[in-house]
């Protein structure tokens, strides 16, 4: 990431950078269909240019990790984490899964998602 | 790049207190989590901020747990924001999902109209649980049904959201309502 780190006044709170330096002045994700549910990975690429803030993203996501888990885990904002995985999803950094937001009119899944929870329950209870 | 990896979502809705953490809680394989989100310019007249004026920014809390449904698919249950006026976060939470849980505190029936009207109004399917956290209920499944004048074709269920099985019981519920509303064809 070739950012220009800019540590100006910014009271945001206590933050060096503000957030809408760091993804640019971004305020939307680009890829629109990136919901909260939506799963990301971290790419086997170098992470070496990136600034702390997309690092630590990166690092959360060695295992599929969804929006709202990495917001929920490092204490992000949901629009700041949609924004940024949009960034490291553009520049290779982070693979992406199949968006949750499609209208789910997909049978087998739903099958699928019925025989988990009933194997969980026969397992466990 | 797209990979072979789904997420499916399920929503938890219900008045102030009718359960939707405990039931998260109780079936998701972490513990809750919470993620918050910003309010936007959109709540400006309707967040009454009286006397609370320097408070600039809002944020809405939004709890959630997940399911793992199969190595490729991961199921979230996202319990829908306290107050029922942060509808910009329920569209995005119902958007795709499989459908909702409508959790009934029967001391506060109305607390969930708002959330059986939501769905209602977007044809996402759902289904009401009465939450027994308090022991048997006293009403029967009637006198509930005409009190929330729900539709014929939604699912009445009893639960207790602090207990796994039971709360799946309401989960497995739902998806089987789900799926007998897909289109034949699909």
């Amino acid at each position: 990431m070739a950012y220009d780190v800019w540590d100006g006044d910014e009271a945001d709170a206590g933050r060096l950078v503000p957030w809408y330096v760091l993804v640019n002045g971004r305020t939307t994700p680009k890829a629109s269909d990136l919901d909260l549910a939506t799963q990301v990975y971290a790419l086997p690429v170098d992470t070496r240019r990136l600034e702390p803030e997309f690092l630590e993203i990166v690092r959360q996501c060695a295992n599929w990790m969804s929006i709202a888990e990495i917001g929920a885990y490092l204490h992000l904002p949901l629009t700041i984490v949609k924004v940024m995985v949009d960034v490291l999803l553009e520049q290779g950094y982070l693979g992406v899964g199949t968006p949750a937001q499609e209208k789910i009119v997909d049978k087998r899944l739903l099958e699928m998602v019925l025989a988990g929870l009933q194997r969980e329950l026969d397992v466990r209870d | 790049m797209a990979v072979d990896r789904r997420s499916v979502k399920i929503v938890v809705a219900g008045g102030f207190g009718a359960g939707k953490t405990t039931l998260v809680g109780s079936v998701s394989e972490i513990p809750p989590l919470t993620t918050e989100e910003l309010l936007t310019q959109a709540s400006v007249g309707i967040d009454d901020v009286t006397g609370v004026e320097s408070k600039t920014q809002t944020t809405v809390a939004l709890d959630f747990g997940r399911i793992t449904i199969s190595p490729n698919v991961v199921l979230y249950l996202f319990g829908t924001p306290g107050q029922d006026r942060f509808w910009f976060m329920w569209d995005e939470l119902a958007q795709g999902a499989v459908g909702a849980i409508v959790l009934l505190d029967t001391r506060r029936l109305e607390s969930s109209f708002p959330a059986i009207d939501y769905f209602e109004r977007r044809e996402i399917p759902f289904v009401a649980a009465v939450n027994q956290f308090n022991g048997t209920c006293a009403y029967t499944e009637e006198e509930i049904r005409s009190a929330l004048e729900l539709n014929a074709d939604v699912p009445l269920v009893w639960c207790d959201a602090r207990d796994r099985a039971s709360s799946k019981l309401a989960l497995i519920g739902l998806v089987r309502h789900a799926m007998s509303r897909l289109p034949v064809s699909a």
